[in-house]
């Protein structure tokens, strides 16, 4: 099913991103003048403007800021799928990133709660979306 | 280098009252217009013309606002034979009607032009669904929509719900308080007959119908219809040639954003919307607050739309928007309805223009309810609101519209009575 599911095209802005996440990574931009970490992948820091940028691997760990639980997807794709959960995810660094819950018991996912990093392969060329399942497990 | 400004953008006072809206037109809210929305635009804007006692010569301005699903001002001004002298189509759906609003009074101010038609027209049920589906749904997903379209996060209800939830967590708002804002709204719609949906609905009946994708029920979300809606902005002075007493212009705000518009939830709290920002704009330039205003349109897009906004616009205290449209304050006979007509939840979806058309209206006095009509034509409203009665608030002054493009970035309109 996640095969049928939306895979990167992958843009000049989030080529490495989605290449770190091929790999397992979960990459975040560090401005290299003031240190700020952002999210999602951009030509340019949030907190001061610079362009000199860096990439920087994140723990997998974070906890729920909101959620959404979806019962009629606009994607057709994703209908099969429904209820699925669309979740905003703190991570651990401070960016704050768009994911879906996933696993078993994702429909049981609470605001607050610590989740833990997974992936999920889309398309047929390896393609790997960074996604979240409940809980402080391993990553 | 500071990135996230602090600006005064207060100023304009010598404004007020300076502008008015000297028509309004509408066609009628349906399923299946069997209309094209080049028909439909011209339907609404001769509409709008005639209302204000005007030919389509008077017209020399054009502003209409579309998501890649109506057709552009020269096409219609060429079918009712009005010549620009300026015309503009914006990108947008909610919290256009107020922004273009506010643009119409600077180009006319700028010398550009004298009388500006404001229009949406849109198939928004039978050829581009609001809610996602159908032909909008069917773009590939690339660039920066990786990161939420690949999540099956695309609509308007999946993008809204998660500052919907954060508001119900931070400050225990509940689904059965927001219920009350369809209540309101189908209360009212129920005395208009010109609208889609006009049958009253309890709470349960909100909390009971299936979920769209939590905490949105169905019935917590608006309508999708077709249909064309029109506005015209002249000086006011230009105004007085009316028929009507035409409502004149306080304060107007154009999608005023939250910082970092473009993924607004990286910037908390996420359960406070921009009306936060655009309140300090709106007031100052009114001279008046929101304890003055005696009618609101609160964009409900859904049901928590509306609520956010009149908690971020300082109707309430923040937070307590729950209790506010739960109170009885919201529905007609209350202290401050909210969109008198039943809005995009039950009148019809036109991406904000149907609710200032109704607050000119009930500014106007001329709510078209069923009231009777006395010997000289106007209506004699009752103002007794049971079901199929009438919606007419007594002597309204002034009005509040709030629009809604996404929880960062929204447009307001204060309105008061003409002279
Ligand atoms: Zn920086």
């Amino acid at each position: 099913m996640p095969g049928d599911l939306p895979a990167p095209i992958v843009n000049a802005d989030s080529a490495p991103y989605w290449e770190g996440a091929r790999n397992g990574k979960l990459l975040l931009q560090r401005c290299r003048d003031c240190g700020t970490l952002r999210f999602f992948p951009r030509y340019l820091c949030t907190a001061c403007g610079s362009d000199h940028t860096e990439w920087a691997e994140a723990s997998g760990r974070g906890t729920v800021h909101s959620f959404t639980i979806v019962h009629r997807a606009a994607l057709p794709e994703f209908q099969a799928r429904t209820p699925y959960v669309v979740a905003l995810i703190d991570l651990e660094e401070g960016p704050r990133m768009m994911t879906n819950i996933v696993g078993d018991d994702a429909l049981d996912v609470a605001l607050g709660e610590a989740v833990t990093m997974a992936f999920e392969e889309r398309g047929t060329e390896g393609a790997m979306v960074p996604q979240f399942r409940r809980g402080a497990g391993d990553v | 280098m500071a990135r996230t400004s602090e600006i005064d953008a207060t100023a304009p006072k010598h404004l007020q009252d300076k502008y008015a809206i000297a028509g309004i037109g509408e066609t009628t809210y349906a399923r299946g217009s069997g209309r094209t929305t080049r028909a439909l635009a011209c339907w609404a804007i001769s509409n709008a013309i005639k209302d204000a006692g005007m030919t389509p010569a008077d017209i020399d301005g054009m502003l209409s606002y579309s998501g890649n699903d109506s057709t552009f001002s020269p096409v219609i001004a060429g079918d009712l034979g009005i010549r620009p002298n300026f015309f503009m189509d914006v990108h947008g759906g909610g919290s256009s009607t107020e922004a273009l609003i506010g643009i119409a009074i600077g180009v006319i101010e700028a010398g550009m032009c004298s009388a500006v038609v404001v229009f949406r027209a849109m198939n928004g049920y039978s050829e581009v669904r609001i809610g996602g589906t159908g032909a909008r749904s069917a773009v590939p997903v690339s660039g920066d929509a990786l990161h939420d379209r690949a999540y099956g996060w695309q609509s308007a209800g999946q993008r809204f719900s998660l500052t919907f939830m954060r508001h119900m967590y931070d400050y225990g708002t509940t689904p059965e308080q927001v219920a009350h804002v369809k209540v309101a709204h189908s209360k009212h719609a129920s005395n208009n007959p010109k609208a889609y949906y006009k049958k009253r609905y309890t709470v349960d009946d909100v909390v009971n119908s299936r979920f769209i994708c939590k905490p949105l029920h169905l019935l917590d979300c608006c309508v999708e219809t077709d249909n064309a809606t029109a506005v015209i902005v002249t000086r006011a002075d230009r105004a007085k040639d009316t028929p009507h007493r035409a409502p004149l212009i306080r304060s107007v705000v154009g999608r005023c954003c939250k910082p970092r518009p473009e993924v607004h939830y990286q910037h908390g709290p996420i359960s406070t919307v921009a009306g936060h920002y655009a309140k300090d704009i709106l007031w100052r330039n009114a001279g008046v607050g929101p304890e003055d205003i005696d009618i609101t349109g609160s964009y409900d897009a859904f049901t928590f739309t509306a609520m956010l906004q009149l908690e971020d616009y300082g109707f309430c205290k923040k937070g307590e928007g729950g209790g506010y449209v739960s109170s009885g304050i919201i529905e007609l006979g209350g202290k401050r309805p909210n969109n008198t007509a039943g809005g995009h939840l039950c009148e019809g979806y036109t991406h904000g223009m149907n609710m200032v058309i109704e607050n000119v209206r009930q500014l106007r006095g001329e709510v078209d309810d069923s009231c009777p009509a006395g010997p000289d034509g106007r209506k004699r409203h009752t103002h007794d609101y049971r079901e199929g009665g009438c919606r007419a608030v007594k002597d309204p002054e002034l009005t509040c519209n709030m629009g809604w493009a996404t929880p960062g970035i929204g447009s307001a309109l204060v309105m008061r009575r003409g002279d």
